[in-house]
Protein backbone atom coordinates (compact mmCIF):
# COMPACT_ATOMS: atom_id res chain seq x y z
CA UNK A 1 0.00 0.00 0.00
CA UNK A 2 2.54 2.53 1.15
CA UNK A 3 4.04 2.45 -2.75
CA UNK A 4 0.63 3.30 -4.19
CA UNK A 5 -0.13 5.95 -1.77
CA UNK A 6 3.19 7.60 -2.47
CA UNK A 7 2.69 7.66 -6.51
CA UNK A 8 -0.73 8.49 -5.60
CA UNK A 9 0.95 11.45 -3.95
CA UNK A 10 3.18 11.78 -6.84
CA UNK A 11 0.81 13.31 -9.14
CA UNK A 12 -1.23 14.95 -6.14
CA UNK A 13 1.64 16.83 -5.41
CA UNK A 14 1.74 18.60 -8.99
CA UNK A 15 -1.94 18.36 -9.81
CA UNK A 16 -3.39 22.07 -9.64
CA UNK A 17 -6.69 23.50 -10.05
CA UNK A 18 -5.55 25.98 -12.54
CA UNK A 19 -2.73 27.30 -10.98
CA UNK A 20 -0.59 26.43 -13.27
CA UNK A 21 -1.40 29.38 -15.81
CA UNK A 22 -1.32 32.04 -13.06
CA UNK A 23 2.25 30.76 -11.91
CA UNK A 24 5.17 31.38 -13.91
CA UNK A 25 7.41 29.71 -11.56
CA UNK A 26 10.73 29.76 -13.14
CA UNK A 27 12.14 26.53 -10.99
CA UNK A 28 10.30 23.57 -10.57
CA UNK A 29 10.68 23.51 -6.60
CA UNK A 30 8.12 26.79 -6.26
CA UNK A 31 6.08 25.22 -9.10
CA UNK A 32 5.94 22.03 -6.79
CA UNK A 33 5.70 24.45 -3.31
CA UNK A 34 3.10 26.38 -4.79
CA UNK A 35 0.84 24.07 -5.97
CA UNK A 36 0.52 21.87 -3.31
CA UNK A 37 -1.41 23.34 -0.98
CA UNK A 38 -3.70 24.45 -3.35
CA UNK A 39 -4.74 20.66 -4.44
CA UNK A 40 -4.94 19.18 -0.53
CA UNK A 41 -7.31 22.15 -0.05
CA UNK A 42 -9.63 21.63 -3.07
CA UNK A 43 -9.76 17.82 -2.60
CA UNK A 44 -9.85 18.15 1.02
CA UNK A 45 -12.65 21.06 1.09
CA UNK A 46 -14.47 18.98 -2.03
CA UNK A 47 -14.32 15.54 -0.78
CA UNK A 48 -17.97 14.95 -0.32
CA UNK A 49 -18.79 16.37 -3.89
CA UNK A 50 -15.70 14.44 -5.13
CA UNK A 51 -16.66 10.97 -3.31
CA UNK A 52 -20.56 11.15 -4.93
CA UNK A 53 -18.98 12.29 -8.26
CA UNK A 54 -15.70 10.64 -9.34
CA UNK A 55 -15.59 11.89 -12.65
CA UNK A 56 -15.55 15.76 -11.71
CA UNK A 57 -12.15 14.91 -10.07
CA UNK A 58 -11.23 12.85 -13.08
CA UNK A 59 -11.92 15.58 -15.47
CA UNK A 60 -10.14 17.83 -12.74
CA UNK A 61 -6.70 15.85 -13.17
CA UNK A 62 -6.85 15.29 -16.54
CA UNK A 63 -7.32 18.83 -17.08
CA UNK A 64 -5.01 19.77 -14.67
CA UNK A 65 -2.47 17.62 -14.10
CA UNK A 66 -1.83 16.38 -17.65
CA UNK A 67 -0.22 20.03 -18.99
CA UNK A 68 2.12 19.91 -15.88
CA UNK A 69 3.62 16.18 -17.08
CA UNK A 70 5.16 15.69 -20.36
CA UNK A 71 3.91 11.99 -20.68
CA UNK A 72 5.01 12.03 -24.38
CA UNK A 73 8.44 12.55 -22.94
CA UNK A 74 8.03 9.52 -20.91
CA UNK A 75 6.56 7.08 -22.85
CA UNK A 76 9.12 7.56 -25.42
CA UNK A 77 11.64 6.56 -22.09
CA UNK A 78 9.65 3.98 -21.26
CA UNK A 79 9.40 2.50 -25.21
CA UNK A 80 13.14 3.18 -25.49
CA UNK A 81 14.52 1.16 -28.87
CA UNK A 82 10.99 -0.56 -28.74
CA UNK A 83 9.86 2.52 -29.89
CA UNK A 84 11.86 2.32 -33.01
CA UNK A 85 10.05 2.21 -36.24
CA UNK A 86 6.54 2.45 -34.81
CA UNK A 87 3.99 4.77 -36.42
CA UNK A 88 3.83 8.63 -34.04
CA UNK A 89 0.09 7.20 -33.59
CA UNK A 90 0.75 3.97 -31.86
CA UNK A 91 3.03 5.70 -29.61
CA UNK A 92 0.27 8.61 -29.23
CA UNK A 93 -1.85 5.92 -28.05
CA UNK A 94 0.50 4.21 -25.79
CA UNK A 95 0.74 7.69 -24.50
CA UNK A 96 -3.05 7.82 -24.23
CA UNK A 97 -3.19 4.95 -22.51
CA UNK A 98 -1.06 5.47 -19.96
CA UNK A 99 -2.81 9.09 -19.29
CA UNK A 100 -6.14 7.25 -18.95
CA UNK A 101 -4.45 4.98 -16.42
CA UNK A 102 -2.94 7.30 -14.24
CA UNK A 103 -5.49 10.11 -14.41
CA UNK A 104 -7.78 6.40 -12.87
CA UNK A 105 -5.38 6.11 -10.27
CA UNK A 106 -4.78 8.53 -8.62
CA UNK A 107 -8.48 10.21 -8.59
CA UNK A 108 -9.42 7.27 -7.11
CA UNK A 109 -5.65 7.58 -4.27
CA UNK A 110 -6.76 11.38 -4.07
CA UNK A 111 -10.34 10.51 -2.92
CA UNK A 112 -8.71 7.73 -0.32
CA UNK A 113 -5.66 9.49 0.98
CA UNK A 114 -5.67 13.21 0.89
CA UNK A 115 -6.73 13.75 4.36
CA UNK A 116 -4.30 11.60 6.05
CA UNK A 117 -0.80 12.85 4.50
CA UNK A 118 1.36 15.28 5.05
CA UNK A 119 4.07 16.57 2.75
CA UNK A 120 6.86 18.73 2.35
CA UNK A 121 8.94 19.86 -0.33
CA UNK A 122 12.83 20.27 0.00
CA UNK A 123 14.76 23.38 -1.03
CA UNK A 124 17.00 22.97 -4.35
CA UNK A 125 20.43 22.47 -3.72
CA UNK A 126 23.07 24.30 -5.29
CA UNK A 127 22.64 25.97 -8.58
CA UNK A 128 19.45 25.00 -10.56
CA UNK A 129 20.85 23.03 -13.56
CA UNK A 130 19.08 24.80 -16.61
CA UNK A 131 17.09 21.51 -18.65
CA UNK A 132 16.76 18.42 -16.06
CA UNK A 133 16.50 18.80 -12.19
CA UNK A 134 14.79 16.96 -9.66
CA UNK A 135 12.51 18.15 -7.05
CA UNK A 136 12.59 16.07 -3.71
CA UNK A 137 9.75 15.77 -1.21
CA UNK A 138 9.11 14.29 1.82
CA UNK A 139 5.89 12.33 2.72
CA UNK A 140 4.76 11.77 6.41
CA UNK A 141 2.05 8.94 6.17
CA UNK A 142 -0.97 8.08 8.19
CA UNK A 143 1.58 5.59 10.06
CA UNK A 144 4.13 8.07 10.73
CA UNK A 145 6.40 7.21 8.55
CA UNK A 146 8.54 9.10 6.14
CA UNK A 147 9.19 8.64 2.59
CA UNK A 148 11.06 10.25 0.37
CA UNK A 149 9.16 11.10 -3.23
CA UNK A 150 11.67 12.63 -6.11
CA UNK A 151 10.28 13.99 -9.11
CA UNK A 152 12.50 14.54 -12.38
CA UNK A 153 11.81 17.86 -14.19
CA UNK A 154 13.06 18.77 -17.49
CA UNK A 155 12.64 21.80 -19.27
CA UNK A 156 10.46 22.00 -22.85
CA UNK A 157 9.54 25.29 -24.69
CA UNK A 158 6.12 25.18 -22.19
CA UNK A 159 8.64 24.88 -19.41
CA UNK A 160 9.54 22.60 -16.82
CA UNK A 161 7.52 19.21 -17.02
CA UNK A 162 7.95 16.24 -14.94
CA UNK A 163 8.43 13.31 -16.43
CA UNK A 164 9.16 10.85 -13.81
CA UNK A 165 8.39 9.94 -10.04
CA UNK A 166 11.20 8.16 -8.22
CA UNK A 167 9.94 6.43 -4.73
CA UNK A 168 12.80 5.23 -2.45
CA UNK A 169 15.04 5.56 -5.00
CA UNK A 170 13.11 3.18 -7.33
CA UNK A 171 12.42 5.11 -10.92
CA UNK A 172 9.06 4.71 -12.46
CA UNK A 173 10.53 5.46 -16.02
CA UNK A 174 13.10 2.90 -15.20
CA UNK A 175 10.87 0.13 -13.95
CA UNK A 176 7.95 -0.22 -16.38
CA UNK A 177 10.48 0.97 -19.15
CA UNK A 178 12.23 -2.65 -18.69
CA UNK A 179 8.79 -4.59 -18.35
CA UNK A 180 7.10 -2.99 -21.18
CA UNK A 181 10.12 -2.58 -23.88
CA UNK A 182 10.50 -6.71 -24.34
CA UNK A 183 7.19 -7.05 -24.04
CA UNK A 184 6.18 -4.70 -27.03
CA UNK A 185 9.49 -6.34 -28.77
CA UNK A 186 8.14 -10.25 -28.10
CA UNK A 187 4.51 -9.47 -28.54
CA UNK A 188 4.30 -6.11 -30.36
CA UNK A 189 2.99 -2.70 -29.05
CA UNK A 190 -0.85 -3.48 -29.62
CA UNK A 191 -0.65 -6.08 -27.15
CA UNK A 192 0.68 -3.96 -24.69
CA UNK A 193 -1.51 -1.43 -25.07
CA UNK A 194 -4.55 -3.70 -25.25
CA UNK A 195 -3.14 -5.14 -21.85
CA UNK A 196 -3.11 -1.87 -20.22
CA UNK A 197 -6.59 -1.10 -21.96
CA UNK A 198 -8.45 -4.12 -19.77
CA UNK A 199 -6.60 -3.71 -16.65
CA UNK A 200 -4.68 -6.64 -16.67
CA UNK A 201 -1.15 -4.72 -16.11
CA UNK A 202 -1.10 -2.63 -13.12
CA UNK A 203 0.56 0.70 -13.61
CA UNK A 204 1.31 2.00 -10.34
CA UNK A 205 2.33 -0.09 -7.28
CA UNK B 1 18.72 -28.03 15.67
CA UNK B 2 21.99 -28.33 14.10
CA UNK B 3 20.23 -30.83 11.39
CA UNK B 4 17.77 -27.69 10.16
CA UNK B 5 21.03 -25.62 9.00
CA UNK B 6 22.44 -28.93 7.32
CA UNK B 7 19.33 -28.96 4.94
CA UNK B 8 19.37 -25.47 4.34
CA UNK B 9 23.17 -25.98 3.43
CA UNK B 10 22.33 -28.94 1.30
CA UNK B 11 19.58 -27.37 -0.76
CA UNK B 12 21.52 -24.29 -1.10
CA UNK B 13 24.37 -26.09 -2.39
CA UNK B 14 21.93 -28.07 -4.66
CA UNK B 15 20.57 -24.74 -5.76
CA UNK B 16 23.98 -24.01 -6.78
CA UNK B 17 24.73 -27.04 -8.77
CA UNK B 18 21.74 -26.79 -10.45
CA UNK B 19 22.17 -23.30 -11.62
CA UNK B 20 25.96 -23.95 -12.55
CA UNK B 21 24.62 -27.00 -14.44
CA UNK B 22 21.74 -25.11 -16.59
CA UNK B 23 22.64 -23.31 -19.77
CA UNK B 24 21.09 -20.16 -19.49
CA UNK B 25 18.60 -19.66 -22.67
CA UNK B 26 18.64 -15.57 -22.16
CA UNK B 27 19.81 -12.77 -20.38
CA UNK B 28 18.30 -9.62 -19.51
CA UNK B 29 21.09 -7.71 -18.22
CA UNK B 30 24.39 -9.55 -18.75
CA UNK B 31 25.93 -6.43 -17.05
CA UNK B 32 24.69 -6.45 -13.90
CA UNK B 33 23.04 -10.13 -13.66
CA UNK B 34 25.67 -12.92 -15.43
CA UNK B 35 24.46 -15.37 -12.88
CA UNK B 36 20.34 -14.97 -14.56
CA UNK B 37 20.17 -18.54 -15.11
CA UNK B 38 21.18 -19.16 -11.71
CA UNK B 39 18.73 -16.45 -10.19
CA UNK B 40 15.98 -17.83 -11.78
CA UNK B 41 16.11 -20.82 -10.65
CA UNK B 42 16.48 -19.71 -7.04
CA UNK B 43 13.88 -16.92 -7.76
CA UNK B 44 11.38 -20.33 -8.72
CA UNK B 45 12.44 -21.87 -5.75
CA UNK B 46 11.51 -19.09 -3.91
CA UNK B 47 7.99 -18.94 -5.34
CA UNK B 48 7.38 -22.53 -4.62
CA UNK B 49 8.22 -22.01 -1.00
CA UNK B 50 6.11 -19.04 -1.04
CA UNK B 51 3.07 -21.16 -1.40
CA UNK B 52 3.66 -22.14 2.00
CA UNK B 53 4.78 -18.92 3.40
CA UNK B 54 2.51 -16.57 2.02
CA UNK B 55 -0.84 -18.06 3.53
CA UNK B 56 0.61 -18.12 6.84
CA UNK B 57 1.22 -14.07 6.43
CA UNK B 58 -1.94 -13.49 5.10
CA UNK B 59 -3.49 -15.15 8.39
CA UNK B 60 -0.78 -13.64 10.43
CA UNK B 61 -1.76 -10.08 8.63
CA UNK B 62 -5.43 -11.11 9.59
CA UNK B 63 -5.05 -11.81 13.14
CA UNK B 64 -2.45 -9.19 14.14
CA UNK B 65 -4.18 -6.06 15.21
CA UNK B 66 -1.94 -3.25 12.91
CA UNK B 67 -0.62 -1.34 16.52
CA UNK B 68 0.84 -4.65 17.60
CA UNK B 69 2.57 -5.54 13.83
CA UNK B 70 3.86 -2.21 14.06
CA UNK B 71 5.26 -3.09 17.78
CA UNK B 72 6.80 -6.24 16.26
CA UNK B 73 8.42 -4.38 13.24
CA UNK B 74 10.20 -2.01 15.58
CA UNK B 75 10.98 -4.51 17.88
CA UNK B 76 12.94 -6.17 14.88
CA UNK B 77 14.29 -3.23 13.58
CA UNK B 78 15.97 -2.38 17.31
CA UNK B 79 17.80 -5.82 17.11
CA UNK B 80 19.39 -4.85 13.63
CA UNK B 81 20.58 -1.73 15.76
CA UNK B 82 24.00 -3.24 16.93
CA UNK B 83 24.85 -4.34 13.04
CA UNK B 84 24.21 -0.69 11.99
CA UNK B 85 26.54 1.02 14.16
CA UNK B 86 29.07 -1.46 13.81
CA UNK B 87 28.68 -0.33 10.07
CA UNK B 88 28.20 3.32 10.63
CA UNK B 89 31.84 3.12 12.45
CA UNK B 90 33.11 1.08 9.65
CA UNK B 91 32.09 4.16 7.79
CA UNK B 92 33.65 6.52 9.65
CA UNK B 93 30.04 7.88 10.08
CA UNK B 94 30.72 8.65 14.45
CA UNK B 95 27.60 11.04 15.03
CA UNK B 96 25.48 8.95 13.34
CA UNK B 97 27.22 5.92 15.25
CA UNK B 98 26.55 7.88 18.51
CA UNK B 99 22.86 8.01 17.36
CA UNK B 100 21.94 4.89 16.80
CA UNK B 101 23.70 3.63 20.15
CA UNK B 102 21.51 5.81 21.87
CA UNK B 103 18.05 4.61 20.29
CA UNK B 104 19.53 1.12 21.10
CA UNK B 105 19.50 1.84 24.69
CA UNK B 106 16.48 4.15 25.23
CA UNK B 107 14.39 1.68 22.45
CA UNK B 108 15.30 -1.37 24.58
CA UNK B 109 14.70 -0.05 27.97
CA UNK B 110 12.35 2.52 27.64
CA UNK B 111 10.48 1.34 24.64
CA UNK B 112 9.98 -2.37 26.05
CA UNK B 113 12.43 -4.21 24.11
CA UNK B 114 12.30 -2.26 21.23
CA UNK B 115 8.16 -2.32 20.65
CA UNK B 116 8.25 0.90 21.26
CA UNK B 117 10.12 3.58 18.78
CA UNK B 118 10.98 6.22 21.61
CA UNK B 119 13.77 7.35 20.31
CA UNK B 120 12.24 8.13 17.01
CA UNK B 121 9.68 10.35 19.17
CA UNK B 122 12.90 11.77 20.81
CA UNK B 123 13.90 13.03 17.43
CA UNK B 124 16.52 10.75 17.35
CA UNK B 125 16.84 9.51 13.72
CA UNK B 126 16.96 6.37 12.25
CA UNK B 127 19.98 4.99 10.26
CA UNK B 128 20.22 1.75 8.34
CA UNK B 129 23.61 0.54 7.40
CA UNK B 130 24.70 -3.27 6.46
CA UNK B 131 28.26 -5.00 5.84
CA UNK B 132 26.73 -4.70 2.20
CA UNK B 133 26.94 -0.89 2.65
CA UNK B 134 29.82 -0.55 3.89
CA UNK B 135 31.81 -2.51 1.72
CA UNK B 136 30.04 -0.15 -0.95
CA UNK B 137 31.49 2.88 0.20
CA UNK B 138 35.03 1.64 0.57
CA UNK B 139 35.14 1.05 -3.43
CA UNK B 140 32.97 -2.48 -4.23
CA UNK B 141 30.19 -0.15 -5.30
CA UNK B 142 29.07 -2.48 -8.01
CA UNK B 143 28.60 -6.34 -7.33
CA UNK B 144 26.16 -8.66 -9.60
CA UNK B 145 23.02 -9.62 -8.48
CA UNK B 146 22.26 -12.76 -6.53
CA UNK B 147 18.90 -14.67 -5.38
CA UNK B 148 19.37 -16.18 -2.90
CA UNK B 149 17.66 -18.80 -1.10
CA UNK B 150 14.76 -17.75 1.48
CA UNK B 151 16.07 -14.68 1.79
CA UNK B 152 15.45 -13.38 -2.25
CA UNK B 153 17.10 -10.74 -3.90
CA UNK B 154 20.47 -9.42 -2.91
CA UNK B 155 24.19 -9.19 -4.73
CA UNK B 156 27.29 -11.16 -4.78
CA UNK B 157 28.43 -8.03 -1.71
CA UNK B 158 25.74 -7.67 -0.11
CA UNK B 159 25.06 -11.56 0.20
CA UNK B 160 28.77 -11.86 1.93
CA UNK B 161 27.89 -9.00 3.46
CA UNK B 162 25.01 -10.51 4.97
CA UNK B 163 26.63 -13.38 6.68
CA UNK B 164 29.22 -11.67 7.73
CA UNK B 165 26.63 -9.52 9.51
CA UNK B 166 24.66 -12.61 11.39
CA UNK B 167 27.60 -13.69 13.27
CA UNK B 168 27.24 -10.81 15.65
CA UNK B 169 23.57 -9.74 15.24
CA UNK B 170 21.94 -9.95 18.45
CA UNK B 171 19.40 -12.80 17.70
CA UNK B 172 21.91 -15.10 17.06
CA UNK B 173 24.60 -13.99 20.32
CA UNK B 174 21.65 -13.81 22.80
CA UNK B 175 18.90 -16.32 21.58
CA UNK B 176 19.78 -19.88 21.01
CA UNK B 177 18.31 -23.44 19.59
CA UNK B 178 14.60 -23.26 18.75
CA UNK B 179 14.30 -19.68 20.20
CA UNK B 180 16.58 -18.27 17.84
CA UNK B 181 15.02 -20.30 14.86
CA UNK B 182 11.49 -19.31 16.04
CA UNK B 183 12.72 -15.20 16.04
CA UNK B 184 14.49 -15.99 12.23
CA UNK B 185 11.21 -17.35 11.25
CA UNK B 186 9.22 -15.19 13.44
CA UNK B 187 10.86 -12.34 11.30
CA UNK B 188 10.58 -14.03 7.82
CA UNK B 189 6.43 -14.00 7.90
CA UNK B 190 6.72 -10.57 9.49
CA UNK B 191 8.36 -9.35 6.47
CA UNK B 192 6.80 -11.08 4.32
CA UNK B 193 3.41 -9.58 4.98
CA UNK B 194 4.70 -6.32 4.97
CA UNK B 195 4.86 -7.23 1.10
CA UNK B 196 1.15 -8.37 0.56
CA UNK B 197 0.20 -5.46 -0.78
CA UNK B 198 2.68 -6.12 -3.49
CA UNK B 199 1.84 -9.20 -4.98
CA UNK B 200 -0.67 -8.46 -7.48
CA UNK B 201 1.43 -6.13 -8.84
CA UNK B 202 4.14 -8.26 -8.91
CA UNK B 203 2.47 -11.45 -10.62
CA UNK B 204 0.63 -9.18 -13.16
CA UNK B 205 4.13 -7.91 -14.29
CA UNK B 206 5.24 -8.83 -17.80
CA UNK B 207 8.64 -10.60 -16.24
CA UNK B 208 8.15 -10.70 -12.46
CA UNK B 209 11.70 -11.73 -11.91
CA UNK B 210 12.57 -8.52 -13.73
CA UNK B 211 10.65 -6.16 -11.84
CA UNK B 212 11.76 -7.72 -8.50
CA UNK B 213 15.34 -7.55 -9.61
CA UNK B 214 14.60 -3.63 -10.78
CA UNK B 215 13.15 -2.65 -7.45
CA UNK B 216 15.85 -3.73 -5.46
CA UNK B 217 18.48 -2.78 -7.39
CA UNK B 218 17.39 0.58 -7.18
CA UNK B 219 16.47 0.80 -3.78
CA UNK B 220 19.92 -1.11 -2.88
CA UNK B 221 21.63 2.09 -4.49
CA UNK B 222 19.56 4.66 -2.76
CA UNK B 223 20.63 2.70 0.51
CA UNK B 224 24.03 2.44 -0.59
CA UNK B 225 24.05 6.54 -1.24
CA UNK B 226 21.81 7.18 2.14
CA UNK B 227 19.02 8.70 0.26
CA UNK B 228 20.28 10.65 -2.05
CA UNK B 229 21.88 8.36 -5.51
CA UNK B 230 23.34 10.75 -8.32
CA UNK B 231 20.53 11.56 -10.66
CA UNK B 232 19.53 8.54 -13.41
CA UNK B 233 20.85 9.41 -17.19
CA UNK B 234 17.42 9.79 -19.55
CA UNK B 235 19.43 10.50 -22.17
CA UNK B 236 20.98 7.02 -22.56
CA UNK B 237 17.76 5.60 -22.72
CA UNK B 238 16.74 7.62 -25.81
CA UNK B 239 19.29 6.66 -28.06
CA UNK B 240 18.98 4.11 -30.70
CA UNK B 241 21.72 1.99 -30.08
CA UNK B 242 21.37 1.50 -26.22
CA UNK B 243 20.63 -1.66 -25.55
CA UNK B 244 21.57 -3.02 -21.39
CA UNK B 245 21.54 -7.12 -22.88
CA UNK B 246 23.99 -5.86 -25.18
CA UNK B 247 27.82 -6.54 -23.15
CA UNK B 248 28.72 -9.90 -23.63
CA UNK B 249 30.35 -10.56 -20.32
CA UNK B 250 30.43 -8.93 -17.12
CA UNK B 251 33.88 -7.64 -15.29
CA UNK B 252 31.48 -7.32 -11.90
CA UNK B 253 32.57 -9.31 -9.05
Amino acid sequence: MKLRVLLILGVALIFSSGLSAQIQADDPVSLVESITGQIFTDVTENLEEYTANPEALEDLVRNDLMPLLDINYSARLILGRAGRGLAQEKIDEFATCMTNLLVNRYSKGLLDFSSEIKLQVLPQRGDLNPKLTRVRTRVTLPNGGEAPVDYAFHKTPEGWKAFDVVIEGISYITTYRNQIMPEVQANGIDSVIERLNTGQMQLAE
Amino acid sequence: MHNIRSIISLIMLALLLAGCAGTQSRNTDPENDPWEGYNRKVYAFNEGMDKVVRPIAVGYDKIMPDPLQRGVGNFFRNLDAPVTYVNLVLQGKFRESADTLGRFLINSTVGLLGFIDVASRLGIPFYNEDLGQTMATWGYDDSRYLMLPFFGPSTFRDGTGRLADSFYHPVGRVFHGSNRWGLWIFRGIDTRARYLDQDTELQSAYDPYVLMRDVWMQNRLYQIYDGDPPMLDYDIYLEDDYDPAEPATSDKQ
